[in-house]
């Protein structure tokens, strides 16, 4: 019986080639699309769930509440990982990590040779941290590699890139020597497996924090300060967690000051929700996947298997219109209904199967190249067993909606009938549910469409507005000698295709995840009315070098190791409703010390487009110049080579980076990005599957409607009066489709565009045209088969009966 | 007694009126009888066969098949009992384009849960039986229209059924494809199996026992 229900499968798939070919392509796309969408959702929804501990680990954060504001920190001072573990035996275990910081190591290979390398992933963590996450020791011994000072665990792939290691013997390397900036010496004490691609803990190198500790005095022992600390801690058991915040709120006064223990609040977030919470951020080296956006993927794969399994559906029961025949034949030849369901469940399942097969191929192709080519995250995305229920889902879905329905209709066939020919759809139920499904699929290709359109014109408006300095043609490179920038800059400028150069703290928009922070209040105020600023070290190139207007006072007149001047924007001058003449002269007060205020600079947007400006001081420091920036006039770029030699004779002890400005302002913009590469794909494999299905039914209505065409033509009708027998209809449906998804679009992108300071109007003209190109996409697709069938000679349709 | 119609009326509602496809059809068909159904176009031929095959529903009237109240069965009972007993034979032999002679004559014993060994045997015998060996691997598609109604036969007989019923079984083949065809009913009835036929031809009806006269869905003498 099966043996025979294959063969008239297998058969039939080969009979209509073409309509089988739509039909199991715009499938194929679906079940892949939803496949990879929600391989990668889990991805990101999974950072860290890996470690063994994972349930009971805990970030501790903080709320910093400020008279105006309240702040969330996800670092944390230093101190408080060695205070927690004294003082509370319920926590299992405590650790506290720096970093990761970049230094640059010197080595000796096998063969003598001396190396240098750059590391960006250097961790400073102590003995706990591996009890907290789980790392994959490969040589070693875990209890005591990360409990000496100078010992230092390498990952397998540093091993090998450092020792040039030709076989997997990491014993071979325990105990020997690297130097951090060709001084500490290192000794090689374990080696690791990478961490996996979904950990926010992401390192190359492990070094003990007892080094950072005694290296950074001040910092590790300052309760008051914020630094890169991050502190981890393990429970017993999740249950004494809200206990646990309780008891901590009681304790801290212990150890911070009365004015700091007023305004922060210690709290435990679950390491399994840190990567998808944008409230408190993610520690440094890790980014944020917002939970909303894996939510709207989930709905968009979900929508796009729908749409897939709709056309499915929609081309099988129309096709099955040709089967009815068959169906009449085996209902009089003694098959019941329950035979014919079997039947066509079983054939459906087939095809649905072998879909599902080719679909993991092509996952898994598209796995790779996501891998490869996405650049605003870095993913590690594979196919593996732990997919199988990712697969199960979705396959049995389709099955259920794709391989039952269709069957069911089928079967329900009378024989009579059906050998009659005298099947109709017009009128009768299953027409509408075909128009009803056609509608929804169109609903949902315009809502992409629109969505699309939306995101594009909001990045274009990031991209567009003025930002309030100049930021084309900026080259940004270190400077880690203080005493050398003066020498820098002049050998610089020697070169005709160098016009400027400034030094700083930072760009004036903060980039990179990288700000300077401050508290401010005047002299005469009271410490606890202090606000927040962010701070900015400038020379006094920087505001002609940006091209930022003072609006009242002057420049700097020179940078000096104490401080005296001050330019603040006006966004800070509102926190005191001066004017900024008023405000010149005026004395200020900030964490590193006091000084007047100079001058008064035009806003500028110092925090990317998603955020408002914030109050902001300059002030002409000789420290945390760390930053130099160089303006260049040609266009092909000669200038990096020249500016990467100058740098490397300038400071030879260090690894040249350089960096674009805009690429860097271009970065914060990652998640926005990705979330409009991502609709815009979408919509397109959207509008393909949609155009496939009606592409697959448009040539099933006209083989039906060939004999009415021909009798039309031969009576004397027009060409366009043909074809508007066919689209006609689909027009109206789309224009149905329309008026669905436009309101559901405007309240998404709403509530999207909700989110960003900087953000364009939603206008008419959006919605308009994305439906409009919808439309003339269908209408195209329809007529590409109607004008084929209406230019054919009419005798040929007639004489097919 | 084969089978014994009573007083049997058929009829569709269209607009708001009662449309009579069959009126008052009383029939009694004793086994091994050769009967063909004769009548103008659209008098209710097809109907009356297709009633007979338990294919299609009546509205009032009694029908007995093998001392089965027809009228009163469940429609798995009828399902089972036509399976069993009646085998058809279309105007446009209704063969599946997609199956091959040999799985077209196999397929409704699929139906019958016959095991794969008796299939095999009975589908052997019928294509002995009709000559057809050499074609068996044949689509309908490659066959004439003549051979494709021997199949169409050949199907209808291999689950041994008391009674065919065949819709005009010759209305699209030539003289000499039509004699053959109504030669072999003649010697299938002489084995013992019942045949209803509907025809237009005086010349096929010559070759049953008993002709039936319909007029507007009425028997008339
Ligand atoms: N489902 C139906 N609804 C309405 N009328 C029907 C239906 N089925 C059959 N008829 C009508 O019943 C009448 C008898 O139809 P039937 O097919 O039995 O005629 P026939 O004698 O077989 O004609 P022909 O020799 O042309 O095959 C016709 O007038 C037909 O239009
Ligand atoms: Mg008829």
């Amino acid at each position: 019986m099966l043996r025979n229900y294959f063969k008239i499968a297998w058969r039939n798939l080969l009979k209509n080639k073409s309509s089988s070919f739509i039909n199991i392509m715009g499938l194929t796309i679906g079940i892949s699309t939803c496949m990879v969408i929600l391989i990668f959702v889990r991805y990101e929804s999974t950072f860290d769930a890996h470690h063994s501990n994972a349930e009971k680990t805990y970030r501790i954060v903080q709320r910093y509440s400020l008279p105006e504001e309240t702040l969330y920190w996800n670092t944390t001072a230093y101190p408080l990982a060695e205070a927690l573990r004294n003082d509370f035996p319920e926590i299992d275990v405590v650790t506290q990590i720096s970093g990761p910081v970049s230094r640059v190591f010197q080595v000796e290979d096998n063969f003598g040779n001396v190396k240098r390398f750059e590391e960006s992933q250097v961790l400073f963590v102590d003995a706990q941290y591996p009890k907290t996450f789980d790392v994959h020791w490969l040589a070693g011994d875990l209890n005591s590699a990360l409990s000496g000072i100078n010992s230092v665990v390498l990952t397998a792939e540093l091993a090998k890139k450092f020792f040039g290691l030709e076989k997997e013997n990491y014993n071979s390397i325990l105990g020997r020597t690297i130097f951090l900036q060709s001084k500490d010496p290192f000794t090689v004490t374990g080696v690791v497996a990478s961490p996996p691609g979904n950990s926010d803990h992401q390192y190359t190198m492990l070094i003990p924090y007892e080094f950072f500790k005694i290296n950074n005095e001040y910092f590790s022992s300052n309760w008051s300060g914020n630094y890169q600390g991050t502190t981890f801690v393990v429970l017993r058991s999740a249950k004494i967690k809200e206990a646990l915040e309780k008891k901590i709120a009681g304790w801290k006064k212990k150890y911070l000051n009365p004015e700091d223990d007023k305004r922060i609040a210690y709290a435990l977030q679950p390491l399994k929700e840190i990567h998808n919470e944008t409230l408190y951020g993610n520690s440094p080296g890790g980014y944020i996947m917002p939970a909303n956006i894996l939510n709207t993927a989930l709905i968009v794969a979900l929508f796009i298997l729908l749409i897939a399994i709709i056309n499915f559906v929609n081309l099988l029961t129309a096709q099955s219109n040709s089967r009815s025949k068959e169906v009449g034949i085996r209902k009089v030849m003694g098959g019941g209904r329950f035979n014919l369901i079997v039947q066509f469940i079983f054939e459906n399942s087939l095809i649905i199967i072998g879909i599902l097969a080719l679909s993991v191929f092509i996952v898994r192709i598209l796995l790779n190249f996501l891998n490869t080519n996405l650049s605003v995250i870095d993913l590690q995305l594979e196919l593996g067993w732990s997919h199988v229920g990712i697969l199960l889902f979705i396959g049995g879905l389709t099955l259920a909606l794709a391989a039952v329905y269709p069957a069911l209709v089928v079967s329900a066939f009378k024989p009579i009938q059906a050998l009659r020919n005298s099947i109709r759809f017009s009128g009768t139920n299953r027409f509408n549910l075909r128009k009803s499904l056609v509608t929804f699929q169109f609903a949902v290709v315009q809502l992409f469409v629109i969505a699309a359109i939306v995101l594009a014109m909001q990045m274009n408006h990031f991209r567009e507005t003025d930002l309030g300095f100049s930021s084309d043609a900026v080259v940004i490179t270190e400077t880690p000698e203080f005493e050398k920038l003066e020498v820098y800059r002049e050998r610089l400028l020697g070169n005709s295709g160098i016009n400027k150069v400034a030094f700083g703290s930072g760009p004036p928009m903060a980039v990179n995840g990288i700000q300077l922070g401050t508290n401010y209040r005047l002299p005469e105020q009271p410490e606890e009315e202090v606000m927040m600023a962010e701070m900015k070290i400038a020379d006094i190139h920087y505001l002609d070098f940006y091209d930022m207007e003072l609006v009242a006072g002057r420049n700097f007149l020179g940078n000096k190791e104490a401080f005296d001047e001050f330019i603040v924007n006006e966004t800070l001058l509102k926190s005191y409703g001066w004017n900024a003449e008023e405000a010149i002269g005026k004395k200020i007060q900030i964490n590193e010390g006091q000084a007047t205020i100079v001058g008064v600079v035009k806003d500028f947007n110092n925090n990317s487009l998603q955020n408002e400006i914030s109050p902001c001081i300059l002030l002409n420091w000789t420290y945390y110049q760390s930053n130099a920036f160089i303006k260049i006039s040609d266009a092909n770029h000669l200038s990096l080579g020249v500016i990467k030699n100058i740098w490397e004779q300038t400071f030879n002890n260090s690894i040249y980076d350089y960096q674009f400005l805009e690429d860097s302002i271009e970065k914060e913009y990652a998640v926005e990005n990705l979330v409009f590469t991502g609709f815009g794909i979408f919509s397109i494999l959207a509008i393909s599957i949609g155009c496939l299905g009606l592409f697959g039914l448009m040539s099933f209505m006209i083989s039906k409607k060939a004999k009415e065409i021909g009798i039309r033509k031969v009576l004397g009708a027009t060409l366009f009066e043909n074809l508007s027998l066919f689209t006609k209809e689909y027009i109206g449906l789309v224009a149905l489709a329309f008026l669905v998804a436009a309101p559901l679009v405007y309240y998404f992108m709403n509530q999207w565009l909700e989110g960003f300071t900087y953000r364009i109007e939603l206008s008419f003209w959006m919605f308009l045209s994305g439906g409009f190109v919808t439309l003339i996409i269908a209408i195209l697709t329809c007529s590409f088969q109607s004008i084929k069938a209406a230019l054919a000679n009419p005798i040929y349709a007639l004489k097919e009966e | 007694m084969l089978l014994q119609l009573r007083n049997i009326f058929k009829w569709v509602n269209s607009g708001g009126q009662r449309l009579f496809l069959l009126k008052d059809i009383n029939l009694n068909v004793e086994e091994g009888e050769f009967i063909s159904v004769m009548g103008p176009s659209g008098s209710g031929k097809s109907t009356l066969l297709n009633v007979i095959g338990m294919l299609d529903n009546f509205d009032e009237g009694e029908y007995e098949f093998l001392h089965e109240s027809v009228h009163a069965l469940k429609e798995k009972h009828r399902a089972n009992l036509y399976k069993e007993y009646i085998g058809f034979v279309f105007q446009s032999y209704h063969l599946l384009d997609e199956l091959t002679v040999k799985e077209n004559l196999e397929m409704p014993l699929l139906y019958k849960k016959f095991k794969g060994t008796e299939r095999k045997a009975m589908v052997a015998d019928m294509l002995d039986r009709f000559n057809i060996v050499g074609k068996k691997d044949l689509f309908p598609t490659q066959l004439s229209g003549g051979q494709q109604q021997l199949v169409g036969v050949a199907r209808a007989l291999i689950a041994n059924p008391k009674l065919i019923l065949a819709d005009e079984p010759t209305g699209n083949l030539n003289s000499a494809q039509s004699e053959e065809i109504m030669a072999l009913f003649k010697q299938l009835n002489s084995e013992g199996v019942t045949i209803i036929q509907v025809t237009h031809s005086e010349k096929n009806a010559a070759y049953g026992s008993r002709v039936i006269n319909l007029l507007d869905g009425r028997m008339i003498k």
